[in-house]
């Protein structure tokens, strides 16, 4: 993939290690599952708030009618998946996914003092902490810091500009790009092609240099390309750590650039950020990426004026974007070992304002799916009369549905990683 | 105690040392300088500023504006029936043009103001006392309190802390301002302790819930933008807070906690930690927080103390530090004799790299040390640097995408897809054209520019050979290309 220079570039023993650690791994007593052929999550982020009420709809409940004078979805044009219960029109990916028995919806998911700050309640999904607290560290960091030490950096694999907040950890691992192709180092004469000089001198000033303090990659360690001799990257000198970290990323980004040329999907995907997110996700899970997590978001839910129009068109994006990454999934038989999960930082007031919109509320409905997932509506519909300030209460707590993901898809103490032990749900 | 450096020890590298840690680096020149001035009067220039030196002049939006107003126009526009959106969307892209433009400043003032350690000493408050802009949404109360920081930098923490509980931003960032009788408002009450002053695990929930009663009526005047205290909203009955009992207000709570023992070691571990190395000993830490309790928590002596020490100057702080991201812009700059990065390429990059200035993540600001690195981060420092030395042509066509969502100051990047042109570096200005003979003398004078310290040979020598593999003649492209190999390597990373 790399061309011929790489093969002296990349020094043998470091490709050797890299392949050979996951062999490694796999007989080890002390294995970390890997994506690779392991369980894998989706988390798909509805940023700004998804209106809850319009994407699964109580179309039989007059309160609803009258709270929505114009944003109301009439019993005519939902889709029922219950007797009072419904999904928003554009939904009908979804509505499939539910008839086949692939998809669950939890409802009323929330958590006790909703906050209605934007940023601060994203903050208490990402880091899946009590209102009143402030954590530093994510949920899906901690499960990295506690359940995948070793693990490859690719461990955790998020779609954007940004590290979601889900991911801080106390050891930073897992990366971040936008498309493959930028996830690497770029050499000073962009025109001088893929191998230039000046990247072989780069690949080399990144190894780690054989024969410093901390030894050299280890074989035995039992774990992957994450450790030296055994020690944890949080005992490391911070330049043994940014020493491990540059070749972390130097074989991440290998290996991701070389399944974004191998793999392509012939399921075809529609316009739009969140499907060609998707689409790269599909592609690493083809491509046999070791990735656990992998993170996507959606914005522009923070719909307070011309509601109607813009989460119309959102919910489409949504549906057809996951519609066309499930068939990918189905394609490719990855479908049973994927599970996505949907999440925004909530819901919106039951009553509809004076521009056509909604402001922000609380509790809301959220979307487990995947081949494995158990169909059906979990939690209660919160009553859309018995308010708090305005807004729906919720009856299942988000962390609920974390818990569940984490002991019984991801195999991993829920306990450890979100301080305390939640109710578990039937969705898997 | 601390103890002094030996004059012996004083030379380059630890001049240098001084230069990244007590400010954002020195070029060669600079380093040779501040040898010759000796350790003494280097540190003295450095924490004895005169109080002007905190008198930087503001950006020209940052004055205060009539919110209240602003509001009620909106309000009724709205009630009109008429078309406020875009009154609100004129305010939201004025806000954030505001703060690129306050990061700018500010970012300026560490590389070209006279002061380097009150720049870094704001900086490290800033993280201290977070607040964000995400949710205060106004540059002018964030640039009142980057001046009010400012101002008390050097001087007493006690001090600080109290007009940082009168501190517009902080105030809305931590819901003060809405706390009164009947519903006192525990965030403040509960971070002030935990984050601001004594640490977690010395004080009780009952200690919260007693001084947020104390807390009470502190009020932000949206006419003014200004702090003011609203008498009847306060709670003036009994309180009891850590054995202390009577009708305590604000400001007593502050004494109490600011006289606990807890507070100077939570204060010098942190100071230690920002300045010095990740792992403080207990025994450092007692040390600093002896020196700063006997000076009654002045910060001016203790910071003298710790740049004068030898413990600062330890084989294992040297060089031993990541840069932070925004300490990587700044000494970068320095580094390269070329200006910023254009305010919205800077921004960009401070959020890429996890330090957007005026937004930190949460309220327990910036983790730091080997935090700021992942494997994403650090490949965008190395393509960031790739920008900063060969300016926007590096760039790939497709970087400067426009972004969803509510961010203040991050939604309009196409627009300034036009303000991140940037000229390649003028190499002659580090390597003179008559010192370009051998290629190892090139190496030499540019590794000592831009590590923190001297590169193991087998480094040396790759660059070297890089420069040689360049072809007989070396060129200004050449030796742009070898800067972007030094940056782009985990040393560089170090300060």
């Amino acid at each position: 993939m790399l061309g011929a220079a790489a093969t002296w570039t990349v020094p043998v023993f470091l490709e050797k290690t890299f392949f050979a650690l996951d062999a490694l791994a796999a007989d080890a007593a002390t294995q970390t599952v890997t994506g690779k052929d392991g369980t894998i999550l989706v988390v798909l982020q509805m940023a700004g708030g998804n209106d809850g009420l319009n994407t699964v709809v109580p179309y039989a409940d007059d309160a609803y009618h009258v709270a929505r004078p114009r944003l109301r979805l009439a019993a005519d044009q939902v889709l029922k998946i219950g007797n009072h219960i419904a999904l928003n029109p554009k939904l009908t990916g979804l509505k499939s996914l539910y008839d086949d028995g692939h998809l669950a919806v939890v409802q009323g998911v929330g958590y006790p003092n909703p906050n209605r700050s934007h940023f601060r309640s994203t903050e208490i999904w990402q880091t899946a902490s009590d209102a009143d607290r402030t954590e530093s560290e994510g949920w899906l960091g901690r499960y990295f810091d506690n359940c995948c030490s070793g693990a490859d950096p690719t461990v955790g694999v998020a779609i954007g500009e940004e590290t979601p907040q889900a991911f801080a950890a106390k050891k930073p691992t897992g990366v971040t790009f936008s498309h493959p192709e930028q996830f690497r180092f770029r050499s000073s004469d962009p025109d001088a092609g893929r191998m230039n000089v000046e990247e072989i001198f780069f690949r080399q000033l990144n190894e780690p240099s054989a024969g410093d303090e901390g030894g050299t990659v280890a074989t035995n360690a039992g774990g992957s390309i994450g450790t030296i001799s055994g020690k944890a990257k949080n005992d490391l000198s911070a330049l043994d750590f940014l020493q491990r970290t540059a070749l972390d990323a130097q074989l991440s980004s290998d290996k991701i650039l070389a399944i974004a040329r191998k793999y392509r999907s012939t399921v075809p995907y529609p316009q739009g950020q969140l499907a060609a997110s998707l689409n790269i996700i599909a592609r690493m899970i083809a491509g046999g990426l070791p990735t656990r997590v992998y993170y996507a978001s959606q914005g522009g839910f923070d719909t307070h004026a011309g509601q109607i129009n813009t989460h119309e068109r959102l919910m489409g994006e949504f549906n057809d974007a996951v519609a066309a990454f499930v068939a990918d999934l189905k394609q490719e038989g990855n479908f049973e070992r994927v599970l996505l999960m949907t999440f925004s930082e909530f819901g919106r007031r039951v009553q509809e304002n004076a521009n056509g919109g909604t402001d922000h509320g609380a509790a809301a409905p959220i979307f487990v799916l995947g081949g494995s997932v158990k169909a059906g509506l979990f939690g209660k519909y919160p009553s859309l009369t018995e308010l708090d300030h305005g807004d729906l209460k919720f009856n299942t707590d988000f962390r609920s549905v974390y818990g569940t993901v984490l002991d019984r898809w991801l195999k991993a103490p829920s306990e450890s990683v979100l301080g305390r032990k939640f109710p578990a749900l039937g969705i898997v | 105690m601390l103890t002094p450096l030996p004059q012996s020890k004083w030379n380059d590298a630890t001049a240098a040392h001084l230069l990244n840690r007590a400010g954002f680096g020195g070029t060669p020149v600079e380093i040779e300088r501040t040898r010759q001035k000796g350790l003494t009067a280097v540190v003295r220039d450095l924490v004895d500023v005169k109080n002007a030196a905190a008198n930087v002049p503001p950006p020209a939006w940052a004055h205060p504006r009539n919110i209240r107003e602003q509001r009620m126009e909106i309000k009724a526009a709205k009630d009109r029936g008429e078309n406020f959106q875009q009154k609100v969307r004129q305010i939201r892209m004025m806000e954030g043009d505001e703060i690129v433009d306050l990061r700018r400043w500010w970012l300026d003032q560490m590389l070209n103001g006279p002061a380097p350690l009150l720049e870094k000493m704001t900086l490290f408050w800033h993280g201290h006392f977070a607040t964000s802009i995400q949710k205060v949404r106004d540059a002018y109360w964030m640039w009142l309190q980057n001046d009010t920081i400012r101002r008390n930098a050097f001087g007493n923490f006690g001090a600080l802390v109290k007009k940082i509980s009168r501190d517009p931003a902080m105030m809305i960032y931590l819901d003060l301002q809405q706390s009164c009788q009947e519903h006192p408002n525990e965030n403040w009450a509960r971070e002030l302790m935990e984050l601001f002053t004594v640490g977690i695990g010395n004080y009780s929930e009952q200690d919260i819930r007693e001084s947020a009663r104390a807390f009470t009526g502190y009020r932000v005047d949206f006419t003014t933008q200004q702090f003011r205290f609203a008498t009847f909203q306060q709670d003036h009955r009994s309180k009891t807070f850590m054995n202390e009992n009577g009708n305590l207000n604000g400001d007593a709570i502050i004494d109490t906690l600011v006289a606990k023992t807890a507070c100077a070691q939570f204060i010098g571990r942190k100071l230690w930690r920002f300045f010095v190395e990740d792992e403080p000993s207990s025994a450092v830490v007692d040390s600093v927080a002896a020196t700063i309790r006997s000076h009654n928590f002045e910060m001016r002596p203790i910071l003298r103390d710790i740049f004068s020490s030898a413990e600062f100057y330890s084989e294992r702080a040297m060089g031993g530090q990541v840069k932070s991201p925004v300490q990587y812009i700044v000494q970068t700059s320095k580094l390269l004799d070329a200006p910023l990065p254009a305010p919205i390429a800077a921004q960009n990059a401070m959020r890429q790299m996890g330090q957007i200035l005026f937004a930190p993540p949460n309220v327990k600001g910036w983790e730091g040390g080997k935090a700021w690195i992942s494997t994403s981060t650090l490949l965008f420092r190395y393509n960031f640097a790739n920008y900063l030395i060969n300016g926007d042509a590096s760039l790939p066509p497709n970087i400067w995408q426009p972004r969803q969502g509510a961010d203040v100051g991050f939604g309009r990047a196409a627009q300034y897809a036009q303000q991140i042109k940037r000229d390649p570096i003028d190499v002659a200005k580090l390597v003179p054209n008559d010192a370009r003979g051998k290629p190892r003398d090139v190496v030499d004078l540019l590794a000592k520019r831009f590590f923190p310290t001297p590169p193991a040979d087998k480094e040396l020598d790759a660059f070297a050979k890089y420069i040689q593999s360049r072809g007989p003649d070396v060129t200004d492209a050449a030796l742009r290309e070898l800067v972007h190999l030094m940056m782009s390597t985990p040393h560089f990373q170090l300060a």
